[in-house]
């Protein structure tokens, strides 16, 4: 009798200890978790932040461009429409939350990209407007615009690496487990994009001709 | 009790003695890729590094204590980094907003840092912002800077007077953002930065000799077929600042702070 009550004390002991040892991992693997998925976010909104940034410098830039004489107005269609169709697809996006949907956030992408795209062909065509090329409030427009691009790179790239910490947690042992049960999913991250690894080329120097591709070609 | 615990240690030891080869070809291997594509030179010991020899050694001292001086008055910490050559084959703005970052230059909190990046052969500068001054010096000023005043000094190859305007015009702009404790981070550290910047290492090389001679002497381990024991140095690039650190005597220490990608350069 006495030895049958040992025994069961000492496996409700062994019983409560498991319990406690896991109740303890989940917890703390659920806290990991959770600082993790919101670095993601915040960097996330940081990202948003630096678009939205080079979102707000074109108008003016628009502005800008057009007053100059008789400015190619197709390429200033472009960049408008780019524009319009980057606000179409944040509005779909929830501000406050990284993208959990890979499709969604290829669809941000693709249309920043897009604007991008416009915008570089932009300042290629500005090249041949001297009027503008003088005007310091092209030049600090397009200071601006550069440094706003250098941002995206930075963001984007703290961006992925919070994602990248974020889904090592969740996909590696045991933490999976606990990631899978209280619903932790992986997060899609931005692709670099064909021709897309480097900001568009928006350095443009406009007192000394082609001064730059010197550095590449040194041994 | 002595012999005890070192033997339980020694086992640990040899269990990661083991795994030292493998490290240690790793880290070889990884820092010779890294060389391939980049090198982010080490965190300056000095406010003012002319790594490459364009000005004296007393304009050197003169900017270097002007910029600890700031930092006594503003907390602002702003590093000039003058080197011969680029070492990577990103575009500048990328290459020195990492370079920038790994310094940790500017106030943790406040991340109020600012570098003037010069890079003599490839003829290009880049002022790199930290987060907390983008307001106090946009990238438009800090363009203007580059383009409108340092250019022109640099062109007639004037890299004194060009770094003199740059440092002024860089510390007006950012001037009224913070306040300053009347200290830099290395004042508080005591000593030099470059001492206190040093020590960890020292300490940690220490160590390292010191555990080598007591596992020698109890015999579990010897390291004689590598000779010195596991110490890496990591080598900063090549080039060691000659005249930036003559005569600087307030030491430079990074608090910590951030980048973003703000600030904006010329070439000349």
């Amino acid at each position: 009798m006495n030895k049958f009550a040992l025994g069961c004390g000492i496996v409700v002991a062994v019983l409560i200890f498991i319990v406690v040892v896991a109740a303890l991992a989940i917890g703390g693997s659920y806290n990991r978790l959770v600082r993790l998925q919101q670095a993601v976010d915040q960097s996330w909104a940081q990202v948003q932040n630096v678009y939205q940034r080079r979102a707000d410098l074109i108008p003016n830039l628009v502005n800008t461009v057009s007053g100059a004489a008789n400015f190619e107005k197709s390429t200033l269609v472009d960049v408008t429409n780019a524009r319009a169709s980057v606000g179409r697809v944040q509005t779909q996006l929830d501000p406050n939350k990284a993208p959990t949907d890979a499709a969604q956030l290829e669809q941000f992408q693709a249309a920043q990209g897009q604007l991008s795209n416009a915008l570089s062909r932009l300042l290629v065509v500005v090249e041949r407007y001297p009027e503008l090329k003088a005007n310091q409030n092209f030049l600090s427009l397009q200071a601006q615009l550069e440094g706003t691009e250098n941002r995206i790179s930075v963001e984007r790239g703290n961006f992925n690496q919070t994602v990248q910490d974020y889904n090592v947690a969740v996909r590696s042992f045991p933490t999976n487990l606990i990631a899978g049960m209280l619903g932790f999913p992986p997060r899609p991250f931005f692709t670099a994009q064909p021709g897309a690894e480097k900001p568009p080329p928006v350095q443009f120097n406009f007192s000394s001709p082609a001064p730059a591709p010197a550095a590449t070609t040194t041994p | 009790m002595p012999n005890q615990s070192g033997r339980s240690r020694l086992s640990v030891r040899s269990r990661s003695e083991q795994a030292t080869p493998l490290l240690l070809a790793a880290l070889a291997l990884f820092a010779i890729s890294a060389h391939a594509a980049e090198v982010i030179p080490p965190k300056p010991g000095t406010y003012f590094n002319d790594y490459a020899g364009v000005v004296s050694k007393e304009a050197a001292s003169r900017f270097n204590e002007q910029l600890a001086q700031f930092e006594r008055e503003t907390s602002n910490q702003v590093v000039v980094a003058v080197f011969p050559k680029m070492q990577s084959d990103s575009d500048i703005a990328d290459y020195t907003q990492r370079v920038a970052q790994a310094w940790g230059v500017g106030q943790k909190e406040r991340r109020n840092g600012v570098v003037l990046f010069v890079f003599i052969q490839d003829r290009k500068m880049f002022i790199q912002v930290g987060y907390g001054l983008e307001g106090a010096l946009p990238d438009a000023t800090a363009f203007d800077i580059t383009e409108r005043h340092i250019k022109p000094l640099f062109r007639a190859g004037n890299y004194e007077a060009g770094l003199a305007t740059g440092i002024d015009l860089i510390c007006k702009a950012i001037r009224g953002e913070y306040k300053g404790s009347g200290k830099t981070i290395a004042d508080r550290k005591g000593g030099g930065g470059a001492i206190s910047g040093l020590l960890p290492f020292i300490i940690f090389v220490f160590v390292l000799f010191i555990l080598s001679r007591l596992f020698r002497k109890l015999g579990g381990y010897s390291y004689s077929s590598r000779g010195g024991g596991p110490v890496f140095i990591p080598s900063g690039g090549g080039w060691s600042s000659s005249s930036g650190n003559g005569g600087g005597f307030s030491g430079f220490s990074g608090g910590g702070g951030s980048f973003g990608g703000g600030g904006a350069g010329s070439s000349w």
